[in-house]
């Protein structure tokens, strides 16, 4: 049996859109303990690491562990229905083997959607030392990625103890960003050793924004030419973590 | 089992212009392959998920391949669109990018035959809204994890651009040699190829049950059986001599040939080409659920196009009416058909395949129930040079494009999948097409049915043949009225109307109603072809034949100037016939 309520079904929508950037269909680990997700997209360039223990819900239960998949981009479009102030509720109707998703407010919708046959790969952790370690506001690198959006597909990252600069270089235009540690938006900067890194916008672009959404502040590690890891800090006791490894440069 | 034996297999057979060479990479690719995977490699290797009867295609665009290519290399589309005006061949573009990435990854995976199956099955299934981004990101991630030379199949395999010169005939040739001990089982994968048009399903069968199993496989409701198809002579006399003296002649319609499986009161239609065309002929689905008197059975049928108020066939071009996946209904309602059927294959539970045609022959005639809409396939059987013709000249006539002679030997079998001499078309190969239009007198009506009952469902159309002072008979035409005219003519022709033939009429049509010899319409028709049947200039083209007008339609002009001595005359229908006399291209 499961069962898990939320007041603001809004949290649920921003978490999975956060992971729909990723994956189309979504393994979830859940036990009595709370919910956790861990997967990469089809081309192994990002993961996601999502962990919602029960105390994020306002009512929970799972009377044994399971597998369940689901069509994110499915539930997503009956997620996008909620408005403010509406609650959600999960439940897992055993015998159909299909999911239940009431949305409650100024009146009751209930949808129900299939479950899926369940993925059985273990996705492991990436083993990266990171030289560099940084706390930003979900804001600034919002704004960042943003600019660095507008003149290119992908951005580099070059860190050092003062400050973090992103350059994007596009076919026409190209563009400098440069937070200085201490300024608003950057909270908190520690580099063992300046570091360089570029990654994809199309991946990074989709994952801040949508990240950005349930969370205030970021934590972000990385080290030259390695994936980059990055650490959405979650209200409640959640847990929405990403890696996005790099692009190849050849200089 | 890895994908690479496969990618690495397909490079050595692209790599070789000999077939022999290609068989053994293919028998060598076949017996790397674990049981359960046998059906689905076998697949792969047509650049196919399925056998073509199912109807599931990869068939990704090539700019959404593009996109994909790109996503899972990291260099941009333009580049990639770049190299593809190179290299011509966006295989081979993959390849390249693939060799030179862009972008890392966390963990690289290595391909499965199961994944790569697996992943294209779900790009062939996905439809909708997000179907696009949803294949976009399934390709991008086979190739992301690919390497060069199995993306390069992936992506060729995806667009429709596999290309390896692997033919049916080719890998059943590689399944004898693997997995049948050797060439001398090729005769009996290929019949049951031939019995169930599935590859994968006749390669299943010999590695699990082996040669033995393979030849106890039968006939089975579902899978569609590869069509025999017909050798073609060009006169009655050739066609008699090959096929022993005597022949049973059937009509060839000019429809498009179906072959239904009627499970009970489930039935699936199958095209010539082996498609499912179940949902375009909902009609053509109740007339043999309800006029197939057996439980089961696999028949093959002409389905052609009928006027619905006479009941005449229509030409093959108004079939195509009905090939279309929207308005059906309307279709249907305006293109009506009807069945001629022709053989059986399958009769509750027995294999006719290997029965002589005769025995299949009247086997269906005991389960069809015939009416209106659903026949046996007007048929003769003769050993006479002259019959024959005749017999061809009233198919041509009455709408067909000819005959098919059959033989009637004892071992006629079914040749599933063959083009043999135990059939024979006989097609005409010249036509004289009708430009112009001509006025023609009324000398016969017979009674209409169903709509046109309580008036006349066709008339009886003559020429004027002015040396004998006679009226020879020229056209059944029961097109091109209107309601209101058909209502009208019962009383509009009382006038006229005679208790028998006129004397001057020649006729050897009994028409239900006969005239007096005075209302002159004007006609237009598809062309003037011999006939058996009417006078019109009998034994002026050929020794007892005369001329008729096919597919003829009333233009809705009464030529009340014109009495019925000045109607076209029989000289004037026979040059029109030489002079648009055309040698048919085939």
């Amino acid at each position: 049996m499961f069962k898990a309520k939320m007041a603001d079904a809004k949290l649920l929508k921003d978490m999975i859109s956060a992971i729909a950037t990723l994956i189309d269909e979504a393994t979830f680990d859940i036990n009595s303990d709370g919910i956790k997700l861990r997967a990469m997209d089809p081309s192994r360039v990002a993961m996601v690491d999502f962990e919602w223990p029960k105390t994020v819900f306002d009512e929970y239960a799972c009377s044994e562990p399971m597998r369940m998949c689901i069509n994110i981009s499915e539930m997503l479009k009956l997620l996008r229905r909620t408005g403010k102030d509406e609650s959600v509720e999960l439940s897992l109707d055993e015998k159909t083997g299909r999911l239940q998703l009431t949305i409650t407010g100024k009146y009751v919708r209930s949808f129900d959607m299939p479950t899926l046959e369940a993925v059985e790969e273990e996705v492991p952790t990436p083993k990266v030392t990171f030289n560099v370690k940084l706390k930003i506001t979900t804001d600034g690198l919002s704004q960042a990625i943003e600019d660095a959006n507008l003149v290119s597909d992908h951005v580099r990252f070059e860190i050092d103890k003062e400050k973090m600069v992103m350059r994007a270089a596009g076919d026409i235009m190209g563009a400098t960003i440069e937070i200085k540690k201490g300024s608003d938006a950057l909270l908190d900067l520690e580099a063992k050793e300046a570091s360089k890194a570029t990654f994809s916008l199309s991946y990074l672009s989709d994952i801040v924004k949508a990240a950005a959404a349930t969370s205030e502040v970021a934590t972000i590690e990385f080290s030259t030419d390695m994936p980059i890891h990055l650490d959405f800090q979650q209200p409640k006791e959640g847990k929405l973590t990403f890696y996005l490894a790099p692009r190849i440069e050849v200089e | 089992m890895k994908y690479s034996r496969i990618a690495d297999a397909y490079k050595k057979i692209e790599a070789t212009t000999k077939r022999l060479e290609m068989t053994d990479y293919l028998v060598e690719l076949l017996k790397q392959t674990p049981k359960d995977l046998i059906d689905k490699v076998v697949y792969l290797t047509q650049g196919k998920l399925y056998p073509d009867f199912i109807g599931i295609e990869i068939g990704i665009a090539e700019k959404l391949a593009i996109r994909a290519v790109a996503k899972a290399t990291g260099h941009s589309e333009k580049e990639i669109e770049e190299d593809l005006t190179k290299t011509g061949d966006l295989g081979k573009t993959a390849q390249n990018f693939s060799k030179e990435k862009a972008q890392a990854q966390l963990f690289r995976e290595l391909l499965t035959v199961q994944k790569v199956y697996g992943d294209l099955d779900k790009m062939a299934k996905s439809t909708g809204a997000g179907s696009v981004d949803q294949k976009i990101n399934l390709l991008a991630g086979l190739l992301a994890n690919a390497t060069p030379n199995e993306a390069k199949f992936i992506v060729r395999a995806v667009t429709g651009q596999l290309r390896l010169g692997i033919a049916d005939m080719t890998v059943l040739d590689a399944l004898a040699i693997a997995y049948g001990g050797g060439k001398e089982a090729r005769k009996d994968v290929e019949r049951a190829y031939n019995i169930s048009s599935d590859l994968g399903m006749v390669a299943k069968t010999v590695v699990e049950r082996g040669i033995e199993g393979l030849r106890r496989f039968e006939v089975s409701l579902g899978d569609p059986i590869r069509p025999m198809l017909a050798e073609r002579l060009g006169s009655p006399q050739e066609i008699l001599e090959k096929l022993g003296g005597k022949c049973i002649a059937e009509f060839k319609y000019d429809g498009e040939r179906i072959q239904a499986h009627k499970q009970g009161d489930q039935v699936t239609l199958f095209s010539r080409r082996l498609e499912n065309i179940t949902d375009q002929y909902p009609d053509a689905v109740d007339l043999f659920k309800n006029y197939v008197k057996a439980k089961d059975a696999i028949v093959e049928a002409e389905c052609v196009a009928v006027d619905p108020d006479t009941g005449e066939m229509r030409p093959f071009q108004e079939l195509m009416h009905r090939r279309r996946k929207y308005g059906i209904k309307k279709a249907m309602e305006e293109y009506p058909v009807s069945l001629f059927i022709f053989d059986a294959l399958y009769i509750d539970g027995e294999d006719l395949t290997l029965k002589a045609y005769p025995v299949r022959h009247k086997q269906l005639e005991k389960i069809i129930k015939q009416n209106d809409h659903v026949k046996v396939a007007e048929y003769l059987i003769t050993d006479n040079v002259d019959e024959l013709e005749r017999f061809f000249e009233k198919a041509v006539e009455s709408g067909c494009e000819g005959l098919i002679c059959k033989s009637i030997a004892e071992d006629a079998a079914y040749q599933a999948g063959a083009r043999g001499w135990l059939w024979i078309k006989y097609k005409r190969d010249y036509k004289s097409e009708m430009t112009d239009t001509v006025d023609l007198v009324v000398v016969g009506a017979f009674h209409g049915r169903g709509k046109r009952a309580g008036t006349y469902g066709a008339l009886l159309l003559a020429t004027y043949d002015p040396d004998e002072d006679s009226f020879k008979t020229v056209t059944k035409c029961g097109t091109g009225f209107t309601d209101e005219e058909l209502n009208k003519l019962p009383e509009m022709m009382k006038k006229h109307r005679i208790p028998h033939r006129h004397a001057r009429v020649k006729s050897t049509l009994k028409a239900d109603v006969w005239f007096e010899p005075a209302v002159v319409v004007e006609t237009m028709g598809a062309e003037i072809t011999l006939s058996p049947i009417h006078t019109c200039a009998v034994n002026v083209i050929r020794k007892g034949a005369g001329l008729a007008i096919r597919f003829p339609r009333f233009t809705g002009n009464y030529r009340l100037d014109k009495s019925a001595e000045d109607a076209t005359t029989v000289n004037e229908i026979a040059q029109m016939y030489r002079n648009q006399l055309k040698t048919l291209a085939e």
